[in-house]
């Protein structure tokens, strides 16, 4: 099913939760709601669910207009961020518990209501434990007991606000991994929430970037990390540095210190480059202008790749590289050695729209 | 860590503990256990023939039901109506709100035979509730429903409105957008929650209302056999000099009160089992 | 890559929706029935008969009224009433304290047991609780004879009303600190202690100001029964006239002999000071919160 958000804005009192916000997505899609704390990804969710009223705008389910009908209506699955389990009942009355309550019309018989739930607790590798109180769960599999029972509606949209944030980083990778599957061989057209950018980026078909109360952005991972809209986009997604200075004829100045910019060919007294750490060159040797010298403080060694944490010479900046171990062992340095830093690729904004 | 953590407990710098010890026990043992005690030797010195004969004197025997049966309706009445006041205090904004919170705990602060006359007024059958019934309320068993109702409401509603306070919103949110009606939710999903707190709700006010004399023995006629309860029995016994079968039928209300309180306490223990760590 | 959907609609619909539905909600027929029917209860057994009293008390007029009051069993019993109560809630208010600081800093085997104890009280009849003090020191009680050989008199007087009032109030103050005082734990108390205050110091510096709502709503509790108590004082007191009559049992003096404006009158002072106690009751409990 596609939906369609028409200029939604909500306020609690006078706060304003969301302003104005219209996207568009597709039947089929994943996407991830990517924001800080309090940016409203919750708010709009639950408004799409309808556990919320709005103020403004307008909801469209396949180009129908649902603002005003009941969340019992939708055909939403919503997996709430402490997965909001009927902790009296057993795995298997929870996961029944959106067929029983049909009306007796549409309900479906014992034996088919028994079928479903097992089937589904197959999908959620929970078949032993259709007995069980969630008390007796673990957090994950907890988790996996509300992502069953929120399908077992067969919802046309499934809704999950952070579905992972209370696991820890291993469970964490290995259900967003289940997620992608589940969605690739379900198609519902899903939305979660999410505060870790690498998740975001690694299961979704495209992410919606959210401060503020506003969208930032909205584009697939590639778009949102590769050509960030904002900084704010850019800050959000990664470790990054930052080099402000003068922008002319393509090069952002620092006094000797320049780096070129090409494809920015306006003047700008003040500009701000910024530049992911993995972009960040580190020679031993002065070649040119467009390296400054910075001392090593800090080397970090994480698995494959190497940390290195630098203080500029000339104005005392901090800066973070990021190599691969197989460079950083070519490269032969070590804690507090001079070296040249290149920043590989820049990207550049002008500080009047700036919010961070 | 843990071990370290309970020697600290043990070998606490804190002073005072065999002085409050022993002041506590001694206290405890003064006004409480010495006295109570006193029941059991003076049962013990009784032959089990007599034991026997006074507890199961049919007039006694009446006044056990009266007692145990309308100490059990006002409970019933009590939970239905305070789990309904504690909803209404709890979910809704209306003007008064405030000031129904604060009388929910008349029963606590006004003394009981002060209830009790006021309320025999009111149901008596010239009075202002009374004269619009064409049966009388007032000197029967229904009056007696009536004060302890009375005196059972604030416990039923002390202890629901905390949980539903504490309920947590997405479970119902969750109810409703897997499809129920609110009925559903209700009945399906906030209702089970509360069923311990009612349960603890029904077993304070039920125990209250069975060992209760004040506000009932205005309301109550006193007719033996008929609206006599089992502590009017003791205390008629005494005012005769019957100390022996007052204490006799006082050991039977005791055990009956502590009995049935053991069984709500293991119905909870079996419920709270089920989904609580 | 991925095209957005056309949207049929070009102009955005504005709508306010805040409670757009009642799968979340009772509906407002729901809502307002059960605000009447709790309405309608409260009224029916708390509100009526509290105005009763009151109306019933000034039928006769201000005089009779006056006049009931200043009646010198009246006032007698008011005056035990009050002494019973001075007596009564500190006692109970310095074993409250005593028994949690017990309970709850330091561990000990039998703890629970000693808690089931402390609640023990609730649990008898008021009668019972009288009961129990005229087996012990009646004139057939176990210390009746060496009382009545020393002239002592307890039961049908004054200590007898106090020991078991003092029954009948014993767990208020106690229960009311002993789960406050639990959440509190022992680290402010450590802390005070190993900079050298001494026990009494670290109790009233340091423990006092953290448990002083708590305290005050138990002796609020413990004060109310205390001068309503009825069942207890009634099969201890002997009901001798302007002697050992609390205001309880002089209003059922009255009402048995059908003097029922006095009986009333005597009603309307107990009914005030259990307003004034719910009014301070809310009022604790709402600065309880507060801190
Ligand atoms: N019921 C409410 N009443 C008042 N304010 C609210 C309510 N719900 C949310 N807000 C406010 O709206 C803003 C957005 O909240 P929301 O829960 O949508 O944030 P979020 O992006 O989900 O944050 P998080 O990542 O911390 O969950 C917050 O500032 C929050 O305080
Ligand atoms: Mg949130």
């Amino acid at each position: 099913m596609s939906i369609q958000v028409k200029n939604v804005s909500k306020s609690f009192g006078s706060f304003q939760a969301l302003k104005d916000i219209s996207v568009d997505i597709e039947s089929g899609e994943l996407i991830a709601l990517l924001g800080p704390s309090g940016s409203g990804k919750t708010t709009l969710l639950r408004i799409l669910a309808g556990l919320e009223g709005l103020d403004e705008g307008a909801i469209y389910f396949d180009g129908e207009n649902i603002t005003n009908v009941s969340p019992k209506e939708r055909k939403v699955g919503f997996v709430f961020q402490h997965y909001a389990l009927f902790r009296h009942m057993t795995v298997f009355e929870n996961v029944a518990y959106g067929l029983k309550v049909r009306p007796r019309k549409t309900r479906p018989s014992k034996q088919e209501i028994a079928k479903k739930v097992n089937e589904l607790l197959e999908l959620v590798k929970l078949q032993n434990f259709q007995d069980r109180y969630p008390s007796q769960l673990s957090g994950g599999q907890r988790q996996r007991v509300a992502l069953a029972r929120a399908l077992a509606v067969e919802p046309k949209v499934l809704l999950l606000d952070e579905p992972f944030g209370a696991l820890d980083a291993k469970v964490r990778k290995e259900l967003r991994r289940w997620l992608r599957q589940l969605h690739n061989e379900f198609h519902v057209t899903s939305i979660f929430v999410t505060h870790d950018q690498e998740e975001a980026l690694d299961v979704a078909d495209r992410i919606i970037v959210m401060n503020n109360g506003k969208i930032e952005q909205i584009g697939t991972p590639d778009e949102v990390y590769e050509n960030p809209k904002s900084p704010f986009v850019y800050d959000f997604l990664g470790n990054v540095n930052i080099f402000r200075g003068r922008l002319q004829n393509g090069k952002l100045r620092q006094g000797q210190f320049e780096i070129s910019a090409p494809n920015y060919l306006d003047s700008h007294d003040e500009a701000v480059g910024y530049v992911r750490p993995h972009d960040i060159q580190i020679e031993k040797e002065k070649v040119d202008n467009e390296t400054v010298a910075a001392k090593i403080t800090f080397i970090h060694i994480v698995g494959p790749t190497v940390q290195i944490e630098l203080k500029r010479e000339d104005n005392g900046e901090f800066l973070e590289a990021e190599l691969t171990k197989e460079h950083y062992k070519n490269l032969e340095i070590q804690k507090g050695d001079i070296v040249y830093v290149r920043p590989k690729q820049l990207k550049v904004f002008i500080p009047e729209d700036f919010s961070i | 860590m843990e071990l370290s953590l309970k020697r600290r407990k043990k070998t606490t710098i804190i002073p005072g503990f065999s002085l409050t010890f022993g002041y506590t026990m001694l206290y405890l043992s003064m006004i409480v256990l010495l006295p109570l005690s006193m029941i059991i030797v003076n049962t013990l010195s009784m032959s089990w023939s007599e034991f026997y004969e006074t507890i199961t004197h049919p007039r006694a025997v009446a006044s056990y039901k009266l007692s145990f049966g309308t100490a059990f309706v006002a409970g019933l009445i009590n939970v239905f109506f305070g789990t309904m006041i504690a909803w209404v205090l709890i979910r809704y904004e209306f003007p008064g709100r405030k000031i129904i919170d604060g009388l929910v705990d008349l029963p606590f602060a006004l003394p009981t035979a002060v209830a009790g006359i006021a309320l025999t007024t009111l149901y008596a059958p010239n009075g202002w509730i009374g004269q619009f019934f064409d049966f009388k309320i007032s000197y029967t068993p229904l009056g007696i429903i009536i004060a302890l109702t009375f005196i059972g409401l604030p416990f039923v509603v002390r202890t629901v409105q905390p949980v539903l306070q504490n309920l947590s919103k997405e479970v119902e949110e969750a109810s409703a957008s897997l499809g129920a009606t609110r009925f559903q939710t209700f009945v399906k999903i906030i209702l089970p929650e509360l069923y311990p707190a009612m349960i603890t709700g029904f077993s304070l006010a039920f125990s209250r209302a069975l060992g209760e004399y004040g506000s009932v023995v205005f309301i109550a006629g006193n007719m033996p056999m008929k609206t006599e309860i089992t502590p009017l029995i003791i205390m008629t016994k005494l005012e005769q000099y019957d100390y022996v079968g007052a204490t006799a039928i006082a050991i039977v209300m005791l055990s009956g009160s502590f009995i049935i309180l053991l069984f709500i306490n293991f119905i909870q223990w079996r419920m709270n089992r089920k989904f609580y760590h | 890559m991925t095209k957005p959907l056309e949207v049929k609609q070009e102009v955005p619909v504005v709508t306010r929706t805040t409670s757009n539905s009642y799968s979340l909600k009772e509906s407002a027929t729901v809502k307002w029935s059960l605000i009447t029917i709790s309405f309608l209860y409260i009224s029916l057994f708390l509100i009526l008969p509290l105005i009763s009293i009151f109306v019933t008390a000034f039928e006769k007029g201000w005089e009779t009224y006056v006049a009931s009051i200043v009646h010198p069993d009246a006032l007698a019993a008011i005056k035990l009433t009050i002494t019973v109560a001075l007596i009564v809630v500190p006692l109970n208010a310095i074993f409250g304290i005593v028994a949690a600081w017990l309970i709850t800093k330091f561990s000990f085997k039998g703890k629970n047991l000693l808690i089931t104890l402390i609640d023990l009280p609730f649990a008898v009849s008021p009668v019972i609780a009288g009961l129990i003090f005229i087996l012990l020191f009646g004139a057939q009680g176990l210390f009746g004879e060496w009382l009545f050989e020393h002239d002592i008199k307890i039961v049908f007087a004054l200590p007898g009303i106090i020991l078991a009032t003092l029954f009948v109030t014993f767990p208020f103050i106690a229960r009311e600190l002993i789960p406050l005082m639990q959440t509190q734990g022992v680290t402010e108390e450590e802390a005070s202690i190993s900079l050298g205050a001494s026990g009494l110091k670290t109790f009233l510096y340091v423990t006092l100001p953290n448990i002083k709502w708590g305290l005050l709503y138990g002796l609020i509790l413990c004060n109310a029964r205390a001068i309503g108590e009825f069942g207890a004082v009634s099969v201890v007191s002997g009901h001798i006239r302007g002697l050992t009559n609390t205001m309880p049992l002089h209003i059922e003096i009255l009402y048995n002999e059908y003097q029922f404006t006095a009986a009333f009158a005597v009603a309307s002072i107990m009914s005030v000071l259990a307003i004034i106690t719910i009014i301070i009751k809310n009022i604790v409990s709402w600065k309880a919160k507060d801190v």
